[in-house]
Order: C-alpha cells, then sequence, then structure tokens
C-alpha cells in the first residue's frame, strides 16, 4: 500500500510540472501549444480573450497555416471522439428512442373511452 | 487489525485530485422551451378572473441547464424549464391582489449523444423531473394595516400615515415525472453549440397536494400528463 501511495505521488509531482520555457513568439505561446494538444476547450475561460489576441498574432506573423490547422484539428478531435457510442451508451440512446416511440405511436394510434 | 481507514482517505484524496486536475467536460445553455398544458383551473375559473391565457404564459418557457460530461459521449446535469404568468388588480374579496404564478419543471436528465458529422450532433435523454407550482398572492389583509399604524404611532409619528398595506403568501405544489428527448446539436465553434430538442414528458400532478403555510389545500385543475414538449438552446462549452 506504501509503495502505491509513493507512486501517486511520485505521478502527481510529475504529470503537475510546468513549462517555464520563455515565450518566443506568439505561435510558441503555451495557450497555442495547449490548445494543439488538449483542444481548445483545454483553455481556461479567463485566458480565452488572451488565447483570441494570439490567434490573430500569429496569423498576422505568418502563421495561418498553422491555425487553421489548429482549428481544423480541435473539430477533428471532437468528431473522431464522439463519431460512435461507447459501452452503455447506445443502449440507453435506444431506450430513449423506444420511449419516445411508444409515447407518440400511442398518440397518434390510442382511443380514450367512449371513442368510436 | 490494523485501521485502513487513514489510507483509504489518503488514497481517496490523491485520486480525487487526479480527477479534478483533468479537463472537464462543462457547459450551460439557455433557451425556451415550448408545450402545451390545459390549465383548466385558471383559464374556466368561474370566481376570480386570473390574467387571460396567451403564448407567452402557457406555451413559452423559460429554459436553462448545466452538464458535465461525466463519461465517453455521455452527460449528466440539471435542466430546468419554468413557466410564468404575473397578473396585477386581480379582483378578490377584500382586495385587489398582485398575482404570480411558476410552474417548474425540474430535470435531471442523463444523456448520451454522438456527432453524426463533425459540427452535426445527435442527443438522446432521459431524464426524471422533480416538478413544482408556486401561486403567490399579494392581497390586502384587513388587521395589518391597524397594527403598522400603531407600532408607527408608538415611534412618536402621527396617526394614520399609511392607508395601504399588502402581504404576500404562496401556494406549492410539488411532484415527480419524467420526460424523453430526442435532440439535434449543431456547433458553430468546439465551445458554441445550437442545440433543438423534442419529446415528451409525462408529469404526476395531484391538484389535492397544495400546501399554504404547512396546511394542506386544494389547487387549480392542470392537466400536464402526458405533454409534447420541445426546445431550442443556445450552448456554451465552460471547459
Amino acid at each position: 500500500m506504501r509503495i502505491l501511495l509513493f507512486i501517486f505521488f511520485l505521478n502527481s509531482f510529475i504529470f503537475c510540472q510546468k513549462n517555464n520555457q520563455e515565450i518566443s513568439s506568439s505561435c510558441t505561446d503555451p495557450l497555442i501549444i495547449l490548445a494543439q494538444n488538449e483542444g481548445v476547450k483545454a483553455i481556461p475561460l479567463k485566458d480565452m480573450r488572451r488565447f483570441k489576441k494570439l490567434l490573430k498574432q500569429c496569423e498576422r506573423d505568418g502563421g495561418e497555416e498553422m491555425m487553421n490547422r489548429l482549428i481544423y484539428n480541435d473539430w477533428q478531435r471532437d468528431y473522431e471522439k464522439a463519431k460512435k457510442m461507447q459501452s452503455w451508451t447506445s443502449t440507453h440512446a435506444m431506450c430513449v428512442f423506444v420511449s419516445f416511440a411508444y409515447y407518440f405511436a400511442g398518440q397518434v394510434l390510442a382511443t380514450k373511452p367512449g371513442d368510436s | 487489525m490494523k485501521s485502513q481507514i487513514q489510507v483509504f482517505i489518503i488514497l481517496g484524496f490523491i485520486i480525487g485530485c487526479t480527477f479534478a486536475s483533468a479537463q472537464p467536460k462543462l457547459s450551460i445553455d439557455i433557451g425556451t422551451g415550448f408545450y402545451e398544458p390545459t390549465l383548466t383551473g385558471f383559464d374556466q375559473n368561474e370566481s376570480v378572473q386570473f390574467p387571460t391565457k396567451s403564448l407567452f404564459n402557457r406555451n413559452m418557457m423559460f429554459n436553462w441547464g448545466i452538464y458535465y460530461e461525466f463519461f465517453n459521449n455521455a452527460r449528466v446535469g440539471y435542466n430546468s424549464f419554468t413557466s410564468f404568468e404575473i397578473g396585477k388588480n386581480v379582483l378578490l374579496v377584500n382586495s385587489e391582489a398582485a398575482f404570480t404564478r411558476s410552474i417548474k419543471y425540474r430535470m435531471f436528465p442523463i444523456e448520451t449523444y454522438f456527432r453524426w458529422k463533425p459540427k452535426i450532433e445527435l442527443n438522446f435523454t432521459l431524464s426524471p423531473i422533480w416538478g413544482r407550482a408556486r401561486i403567490e398572492l399579494d392581497t390586502t389583509p384587513g388587521d395589518k394595516e391597524e397594527d403598522w399604524d400603531f407600532v408607527i404611532t408608538s415611534f412618536g409619528g402621527d396617526e394614520s400615515q399609511i392607508t395601504d398595506m399588502g402581504a404576500t403568501d404562496a401556494m406549492l405544489n410539488d411532484w415527480l415525472g419524467y420526460s424523453s428527448l430526442l435532440g439535434l446539436r449543431y456547433y458553430i465553434s468546439s465551445r458554441m453549440a445550437i442545440d433543438i430538442k423534442g419529446g415528451f414528458m409525462n408529469n404526476f400532478y395531484n391538484e389535492e397536494n397544495w400546501r399554504v403555510q404547512r396546511q394542506k389545500v386544494n389547487g387549480p385543475k392542470m392537466k400536464i400528463d402526458d405533454l409534447p414538449i420541445f426546445s431550442i438552446k443556445f450552448v456554451y462549452g465552460i471547459k
């Protein structure tokens, strides 16, 4: 158990390290790198304004293709990740669909007492 | 046997922190819902003249929600549909009251989805409902003016400085229900989307379960079971 705890602690330190490199230009800003690696949604809301400024600045600095690729990759990442349902999610979707169909079929086909 | 509780607490904390520092998928949404209830207790009331029914106070609902993606292609959250009605000068026995009525359908949905196209998502929602209706009246009670006059005079002021007083009370009713919705979401950007949903909701409303000041009373007849419901909303991904 102690070894397990030690591994968790060690991992926490290893993966929590931040890169303190000097910002050389807008295109290599840590925010841009973060968006490239983990997607635009990974950027904290408080940094969104700065991120948009960096995008424009990078485009002006000649990185237009790089920025287009960043946005395209972001779409593709989300699309690839959510293209197919996983595990129980398709069963859930089927339950919803069946209850939905049952309800609306009932609305159309069901008769009330007293109807001829 | 040596206690393992501390070890589990520490382990739970570390694992919890690991999840907390990972990328959450939190989104908020705001929009409008549409449905068609039959509020017989208000519309066919012969004693009290409630506000005339219209699209805004019968069919439209204010809708907001917050969702968290807790599993691949699955979200859980809170979604609230609220129908409002406000009326001034509703003529009662002793006063002209200000009247407010709200019906809240508080949903706790589980939603699964998949991307049909890069910008288009289809989603499927099942949701229990905790509904609450509230009728609020601002009336003029008889003795209140005299009581307040007495207090004000005790401070040294003149008599009869106030001519009108009001008191607000509300009657409430809670019920349970469920809902099923199919939706289509169009992503404007990776954070923003327009979401359209359609489906039905079923509410187990009982007009005999109303309460005022912890006293059980009868409320208006409302047919809010087996209702088709539609919503359109704007979604913003916080993270």
